[in-house]
């Protein structure tokens, strides 16, 4: 059994590398992609958002507001315009993403303690620029609403150092843990890349039986003799190590070289990648096992691997998905690897947290392979034609 | 003498469709069966039935006295060459050879005696899918021969091939039963079968058995028959 073992592991090897399209999917697809990511997310944050400004005022509190949005770090002054409709077509155009009207007699409002409003537009069709602009505006306006309000109480007769305490009496630091600059990169290079990587292992996985018992060899080796448990369970070794070591690079790149967060050290992110390589692969080889056809196992692959990473709640919180779509998301390994390498990366939880996501990804693979092997062994006790 | 074959009331359908119809015979050792019918009689499914390839409907097989539905154990003792290409397109000569003797667990002295003896020395670099029909039969036969099987399921071996490759493939299936092996071969013609002993005529899924000459003689008067039938000969 050892020599037919050694000839299968060394031939699916063999075969893995001789695959021309096969070897460049599996090797370059992954580090290709996270290249490509890290390329896209380099700048880490998104700055320089730019703005345009109305100013229908021109007083000097006018212009102490255009300097206050000057001086944003993450809000660039890109065009004045003298009225709303030429913002709005700026807007339109993707010229500026925000665009801040001050209206007339704002200097005026202001001097007389009246109340007042500036007008601030976002272009919302892009939500990671929506969401950044809205942030940095809401940085400005506070700051500047807030000495204004001080300003308006020192003319009142108060002190100044009481007006100052008077607005900064309950504080609100803003304190972001485990990744305290927010950086995009941190959050999406890894993800990102890591899908490219599963995408590229369901497809494969998906052809382990079938891509064997779909062609004509598959008459020598059922007349061979050799066992389809030690066949197939050779052939996963293999596929389970391939699928390791192309994750090797990927990772070194994206923890070495691109220093992206890993709390929870080496052992435990290869352990849990390895659990859920297996669990993956296991979903892989059930679905190549009830596919007709090599076509079939992979539209059956690409039905699983497209959308598992956008349910995985990785990008979007699964909470924030309606209930059904939610319960579906915890029967893909994709869904506990990509929330369970969020918490091992960014905040390493410990065994007590992590160990139900092992305990469901190992679950998923007895399951999984169960069901193929029970596949497998009904095919095989029925006659010719028997499932047709 | 106790046979190597014993087939008892096969019956096989492909989906609802019957292709076997009730068939019962038997193969003694050193005896060559040759399955005779046209397109589409079933030659195929039966060899494949015999090797433990595919799965039957009713009836029971022996070989070498294991029921072949309950074991594979009489695997170890059987050669099959396919119709159509069934080695490892993805794999050159020398690695299909390698890689079936590993399956079937032979030596490696028999990969070098099968690459002489079936004359593919030259083609062992090639990968399988490049080769010719001549040379492809026989590494098939090579291949099903690996494991010095005692029997011998070969299916339309001699159809299209080139004459060299017919004489070197009829010249070891002929040592093969002096040797003591037992055939069945499926053919659809009864030229070219002089290895032959005995003709099993499968036809809407019965067969009728007859020995070499027999078969010849009613192919011969069928053929006379029908030519006659549709006014193409006035004998």
């Amino acid at each position: 059994m050892l020599k037919q073992c050694r000839a299968v592991l060394e031939r699916e090897l063999f075969y893995m590398w001789r695959d021309k399209s096969l070897r460049h999917i599996l090797l370059i697809g992954p580090l290709l992609g996270l290249l490509l990511f890290a390329g896209v997310y380099s700048y880490q944050r998104i700055g320089n958002i730019p703005t345009g400004i109305v100013d229908l005022d021109n007083s000097s509190a006018s212009r102490q507001v255009v300097e206050e949005l000057k001086n944003s770090q993450n809000l660039q002054v890109a065009a004045y315009f003298d009225s709303f409709a030429q913002l709005k077509e700026s807007i339109k155009r993707g010229e500026v993403i925000v665009g801040v009207v001050i209206p007339d007699n704002f200097g005026k409002n202001v001097a007389l303690h009246r109340q007042t409003r500036v007008a601030v537009v976002i272009d919302g069709m892009n939500m990671a620029y929506a969401t950044n602009a809205s942030s940095a505006i809401l940085t400005v306006t506070r700051t500047f609403g807030a000495q204004v309000g001080i300003q308006t109480l020192i003319a009142q007769g108060i002190q100044a150092n009481q007006a100052q305490e008077a607005y900064q009496s309950i504080a609100f630091p803003e304190e972001a843990w485990f990744n305290p600059t927010l950086n995009y990169a941190y959050f999406t290079v890894l993800g990102f890349a890591l899908n490219v990587w599963q995408q590229c292992l369901t497809l494969a996985a998906c052809m382990t039986i079938i891509g064997e018992n779909g062609l004509r060899s598959w008459l020598q080796i059922k007349t061979s003799g050799i066992s389809s448990a030690v066949l197939f369970f050779c052939k996963s070794l293999v596929h389970i190590a391939v699928f390791m070591l192309i994750v090797f690079p990927l990772y070194y790149l994206a923890f070495v070289v691109f220093k992206l967060p890993l709390a929870c050290g080496w052992l435990n992110l290869l352990s849990f990648t390895l659990i859920f390589i297996i669990a993956l692969h296991s979903l892989g080889t059930m679905m190549s096992s009830i596919s007709r056809n090599a076509v079939d196992a992979s539209r059956y692959g690409m039905i699983i691997a497209l959308p598992a990473f956008v349910i995985s709640g990785y990008t979007w919180p699964l909470e924030a998905m309606p209930q059904w779509v939610q319960h579906a998301a915890w029967f893909l390994p994709q869904t506990w690897f990509f929330q369970g390498l969020n918490y091992l990366t960014f905040k390493n939880p410990g065994w007590g947290f992590m160990s139900h996501y092992y305990l469901a990804l190992g679950l998923m693979a007895v399951l999984f392979y169960s069901v193929a092997a029970l596949r497998l062994m009904v095919e095989n006790f029925l006659p010719k034609g028997g499932l047709m | 003498m106790e046979p190597v074959i014993k087939v008892n009331n096969l019956v096989q359908k492909i989906g609802r469709k019957p292709l076997l119809q009730g068939i019962t015979f038997e193969v003694m050792a050193g005896e060559c069966l040759g399955i005779f019918g046209t397109r589409g009689a079933g030659k195929t499914s039966l060899i494949h039935i015999l090797a433990g390839v595919d799965r039957f409907s009713s009836g029971q097989i022996t070989i070498y006295g294991h029921n072949i539905r309950k074991t594979e154990k009489f695997k170890r003792d059987i050669g099959l060459v396919t119709q159509a290409n069934s080695l490892f397109r993805d794999m050159t000569v020398v690695e299909n050879l390698d890689f079936i003797a590993a399956l079937k667990k032979a030596p490696k002295a028999n990969v070098l005696e099968m690459i002489e003896r079936f004359n593919l020395k030259e083609f062992l670099s090639k990968p399988a899918a490049a080769l010719d029909i001549g040379a492809l039969q026989r590494l098939s036969l090579a291949c099903a021969m690996l494991n010095r099987p005692k029997l011998l399921l070969v299916d339309e071996i001699m159809k299209d091939i080139d004459l060299p490759s017919r004489n070197l493939i009829l010249s070891e299936l002929e040592q093969f039963s002096a040797g003591g092996g037992t055939c069945v071969s499926a053919i659809s013609t009864l030229t070219i079968c002089d290895y032959i002993d005995k003709v099993a005529w499968l036809e809407g899924g019965t067969i009728t058995l007859y020995d070499l000459q027999e078969a010849q003689a009613e192919w011969d008067r069928q053929e006379k028959y029908y030519a006659e039938q549709s006014g193409r000969c006035h004998a």
